[in-house]
């Protein structure tokens, strides 16, 4: 017998570390004096500032998850919560610093700009440094810009979602995000609209024993469409990242969006992300999601379909290895009658990585003439990993087609021969289960991102 | 009251974790109770060992069990012809406060099947807690069927722990009716290798009945198996929670565990809650679950209908259709007979 | 050079701790077709896992040569890239890999050349076309919802594209309607030349009908206990195996 051993991903492109230079940096810890801090320093208006420390008291009313990862080792006294990188704002890649730029370069941002995206928006440690879209798209109506100027140039629009979609008691970090974010995207899609080449906002924390908060609000409003690509990464510290993100999509009647994720933070990265959509009346939303980084995440996009006959798709996988505690899932609550939901998930854990697939299904009493149909694989490479399914399936009236189904176990020996025996080495047969595995996932991620992600599935064997 | 906790926490908001009962008294006094039926009583007697549970539904039942037990059975099987056992408990007016403790011992490489029913003889509000504890020795194979049959007054609390040794086949039939309140919790440790242990559960909710079944199997041997199979029927306001989890355990190699549950929902008030876990620190192991819910299929209702069955007839069709290859399992046919009218009345 | 491909003698296998094979002699030379019959859990499957050196089968004695080669301990996949190729009786499911990439990777596993993406494609579709597959196949995923018959005939594509010198066709022909043991016994010819042989494993002679046979096996527990010609074949058609066991 052999066991199967992956590489460890590839890190280099994303391991490179610029200096921690920063035109400013909050000092550590969190207090109503660091809030205001942070407020003045981004220039808030007052209902921002009123809205931050209330929601650091809700922060501090609320206790840590009392299941799921340990997350004991986060002291919020040892992050600083606001980095601001020593530039400000910039349309075009000359003006953004070499450093940063080059970085970016690596990670491939502007190159994909050029190639497939209708606009990049990009953040270095707490704020945005570069933005731009394509001008068909601003002629069209089409909002894409930071946080920060939406709430300058669209205050009321703002006003009326920030939050709203993802309430700040809603748990923990959320109230923490509430508190201290920064940075992020806002896109307006105008009635009717549609956009067919993806916008792709890109996040880069580099700033050692600090956190990222960025914020993100889409609205795509009635029959309009968009594909929005988030990705993520950091370089390795020694001491634990906090990201505390939040995603908030309100989907109109008859729209539709997909917003796909690849993340790829560091190993030291505490990944505890908030992301939930409201989809109105015939819309569809889909949710793609790759999840290889972090030391521990947590991370349950939501679709609450809350208009009649809406849709909503979830297409995720995880990969986990030494030292990761990847804890990822889905929610779903059918909220009106004739909505559906479709969950395809699947993990892989390898040297001792763990992997959790926790989900919620939950039809309503109000929901009537609903489909739900959920699936999730497990694989397991080596037996020092673990691999868990924990999954809330919550039915609350007849009138329902609700399946779910879920596998776990390792790749069959009957399955390596027969591949053998066409002429593949081990190494090849294996890798092409693995690769062949996540194809459902892969296939449904932009090219660059699935060429990079079988190449992340290098199989190396190590037999004795 | 707090009760019937799952091995694994998931988010509070998703209201499983275990469950809260409100308007439940646990009867400070216990009084006695001596409607009990033996057939087979030779291999009963009354030593137990004592009711350190794994799991158990919660401290306060358990702690009850130890002051207060009202009837403790051993059952020794040391046959191989698999002899009859069975225990039937009736509820009435002067007994109706139950609080048993029965042990099952399954001697080496003997057979048997064991009957365990409750019953209710009247209208009474009757308590019932029990707990069985069985250690299936080494090739030992046995049966169990376990029988609520007790009315919707009633509170129904049951813990079951089982522990199977080298190539142990322990098979579970529970057939789950009664109780306004029904809480059963399942745990069975597969330590010894080849152990295989089934468990097929049948249930049935009406009114405001409330069923809990926290089902646990540990599997720690090599080539354990597992096999958990729930068919169930809602009706009116009646609720369910099914926590099935699967474990398995670091060392279980080519183990193999299964789990399937479907509830038949039979009204737009009835209510469903599944949580089937798939908990692994093995490789080599092959674990499924599936759960699925809602009506019964339109299609072969309109089937049925068309031979002229009116729709509740064909309801009661489809489900007795749905548990009778779990009721298959059961060969005593006057209790099975028993069984076909209580899913009659109860469905009526 | 020798017309010798295959040579088998005296081997024991073993199966989860069973002796299955139990001295068992073959020799196959270029341009024959062998014919290995016998009831059910004779060793008819064991022999040909044994050849590709499945792990799950231990060889406690003997030795197979190919080409005067000993591969008697070779890995499975470079008994394969020396041109050995088996047509599984239950052929495995893999999904997320199509029909197309995997024998394009395989190809080039086994030529070790670069394979050209259009004149592979042509020859895909030629030989899917003999063998009545619908096209949409080459991008399905290998095997998976694939009908019985639909399995045996990709391994037949298989076989075709990846052109081995040495077939082993494992139950084949098992479980297959008139028309698919048509399309398969197609497929033989078209793979059959002088310079390659077929080893046919099958416990029914239906197959037989429209090839040309050279040597008929007959082997019951573990052991060859009679070769003749084509009509033996026959023989054991009208009478069974009984006056062997």
């Amino acid at each position: 017998m052999s066991k199967v051993k992956l590489d460890e991903i590839n890190r280099n492109i994303y391991d490179i570390k610029n200096k921690d230079e920063y035109d400013y940096k909050i000092k550590k810890g969190l207090t109503p004096e660091i809030i205001e801090e942070i407020s003045k320093q981004k220039d808030d208006p007052v209902w921002m500032r009123e809205f931050r420390l209330k929601a650091l008291e809700v922060y501090n009313s609320l206790e840590l998850p009392t299941w799921g990862p340990d997350l004991s080792e986060l002291d919020m006294n040892e992050i600083a919560t606001y980095v601001k990188p020593k530039t400000s704002l910039n349309t075009s890649w000359e003006d953004v610093p070499e450093d940063i730029k080059d970085t970016f370069d690596k990670l491939g941002i502007p190159e994909a700009e050029k190639e497939s995206l209708a606009g990049v928006g990009a953040q270095y440690d707490s704020e945005v440094v570069y933005h731009s879209m394509k001008k068909e798209l601003i002629k069209q109506g089409v909002i894409y810009t930071d946080m920060e100027s939406a709430l300058k140039k669209y205050p009321d629009l703002v006003k009326k979602h920030f939050m709203k979609c993802v309430p700040v008691n809603d748990h923990k970090f959320v109230a923490l995000h509430g508190a201290v974010w920064s940075g992020g995207s806002f896109v307006y899609v105008p009635k009717g609209v549609k956009v067919d080449i993806p916008l792709q906002s890109y996040f880069r924390l580099n700033s050692p024993e600090s956190g990222q908060f960025e914020h993100t609000l889409i609205i795509v409003d009635e029959g309009a469409s968009l594909h929005f690509i988030e990705g993520c990464s950091a370089p390795k510290y020694n001491k634990v990242n906090l990201h505390a993100g939040c995603v908030e999509l309100y989907v109109k009647d008859n729209a539709y969006l997909r917003y796909s994720t690849i993340e790829n933070w560091s190993k030291n990265m505490l990944n505890l992300n908030t992301k939930k959509a409201i989809v109105g009346k015939n819309a569809k939303m889909e949710w793609v999601s790759g999840s290889f980084g972090s030391k521990i995440s947590m991370l349950y996009p939501m679709s609450i379909l809350n208009g009649e006959g809406s849709k909503t798709e979830f297409t995720g996988i995880s990969f986990a290895g030494a030292g990761q505690n990847l804890d990822n899932g889905f929610k779903v609550i059918h909220n009106a009658k004739n909505t559906s939901s479709i969950v395809n998930a699947k993990s892989i854990s390898k040297n001792g990585g763990k992997c959790t697939y926790r989900s919620l299904v939950r039809i309503g009493e109000n929901a009537s003439g609903s489909k739900s149909s959920v699936s999730c694989e497990s694989l397991m490479l080596d037996d020092i990993s673990i691999s868990d399914t924990i999954p809330v399936n919550d039915i609350r009236t007849d009138d329902v087609e609700f399946s779910h189904e879920a596998k776990i176990g390792k790749i069959s020996d009957k399955a390596i021969f027969y591949l053998m025996s066409r002429g593949l080495s081990k190494e090849d047969a294996l890798g092409m289960i693995v690769r062949g595995f996540a194809y459902p996932i892969s296939k449904e991620l932009p090219v660059e991102y699935a060429v990079e992600m079988n190449n992340l599935i290098n199989l190396e064997l190590d037999s004795f | 009251m707090k009760l019937n906790e799952t091995p694994v926490r998931t988010s509070r908001n998703f209201n499983i974790n275990n469950i809260k009962l409100e308007n439940i008294e646990i009867p400070q006094q216990i009084e006695s109770f001596e409607n009990v039926e033996k057939i087979g009583e030779n291999t009963i007697t009354q030593d137990i060992m004592g009711c350190d549970l794994a799991y158990g539904l919660s401290d306060e039942l358990i702690k009850q069990q130890e002051e207060h037990a009202n009837q403790k059975l051993k059952i020794t099987i040391d046959s191989k012809e698999n002899k009859e056992i069975q225990i039937i408990f009736n509820f009435d007016s002067k007994n109706i406060q139950l609080v048993e403790h029965i042990e099952i011992e399954a001697q080496e490489e003997t057979k048997s099947t064991v009957i365990i029913k409750y019953k209710s003889q009247q209208e009474i509000k009757a308590y019932h807690n029990g707990i069985i504890k069985l250690h299936a020795k080494k090739k030992a194979n046995i049966n169990v069927i376990l029988i609520n049959l007790m009315n919707q007054n009633s509170n129904n609390f049951i813990s079951i722990e089982n522990k199977l040794e080298e190539e142990a086949k322990v098979t579970y039939t529970i057939v789950d009716f009664g109780g306004k309140n029904s809480i059963t919790n399942y745990y069975s440790n597969l330590k010894g290798t080849s152990s295989n242990n089934i468990l097929n559960t049948i249930y049935l909710g009406s009114k405001n009945q409330i069923i809990d079944l926290n089902y646990i199997a540990e599997l720690q041997g090599e080539k354990t198996n597992i096999d958990i199979e729930v068919q169930g029927a809602l009706k009116d306001t009646a609720k369910k929670h099914f926590k099935g989890t699967i474990d398995f355990k670091k060392g279980c190699k080519k183990a193999t565990g299964n789990e399937n549950e479907n509830c038949m929902l039979l009204s737009d008030t009835a209510k469903s809650i599944a949580l089937p876990m798939l908990l692994c620190s093995e490789e080599e192991v092959e674990g499924n679950h599936a759960t699925s819910a809602g009506r019964v299929g339109e299609k072969e209702l309109f089937y049925i209908m068309s031979r002229g069955f009116n729709k509740k007839e064909a309801m009661k069709l489809m489900v007795k259709a749905k548990f009778n290859k779990i009721l298959e399992n059961i060969e005593n046919q006057q209790l099975k007979n028993e069984i076909e009218q209580e899913i009659d009345k109860r469905l009526d | 050079m020798s017309n010798k491909l295959l040579e088998i003698k005296d081997l024991y296998v073993n199966a989860e701790d069973k002796e299955i094979l139990k001295g068992i002699n073959l020799e196959i030379n270029k341009g024959e077709i062998h014919v290995i019959m016998g009831p059910n859990g004779s060793g008819k499957t064991t022999t040909a896992n044994a050849i590709l050196n499945n792990p799950s089968y231990i060889k406690e004695k003997g030795s197979i040569t190919f080409e005067e080669e000993d591969i008697t301990n070779l890995n499975t996949d470079e008994i394969a890239r020396k041109g050995i190729f088996m047509s599984f009786q239950l052929p495995e499911e893999i999904p997320g890999v199509s029909v197309a990439n995997f024998l394009k990777y395989a190809k080039n596993k086994i030529t070790n050349k670069p394979v050209k993406i259009f004149e592979f494609k042509k020859e895909l579709e030629k030989y899917m076309k003999e063998l009545n597959i619908d096209p949409s196949y080459m991008e399905r995923s290998l095997n998976v919802g694939f009908s019985g018959g639909e399995k045996k005939k990709n391994e037949i594509l298989q076989m075709l594209v990846l052109n081995p010198k040495l077939a082993i066709l494992d139950e084949t022909d098992s479980g297959l309607d008139v028309d698919a043991i048509k399309t398969v016994s197609k497929g033989i010819e078209m793979f059959k030349n002088k310079q390659n042989a077929v080893l046919i494993i099958t416990h029914n002679t239906k197959i037989l009908h429209s090839l040309k046979v050279d040597y008929v096996h007959i082997l019951v527990n573990g052991k060859i206990v009679k070769t003749g010609k084509e009509d033996l074949a026959t023989y054991i058609e009208q009478n069974g195996y009984e006056e062997y066991k």
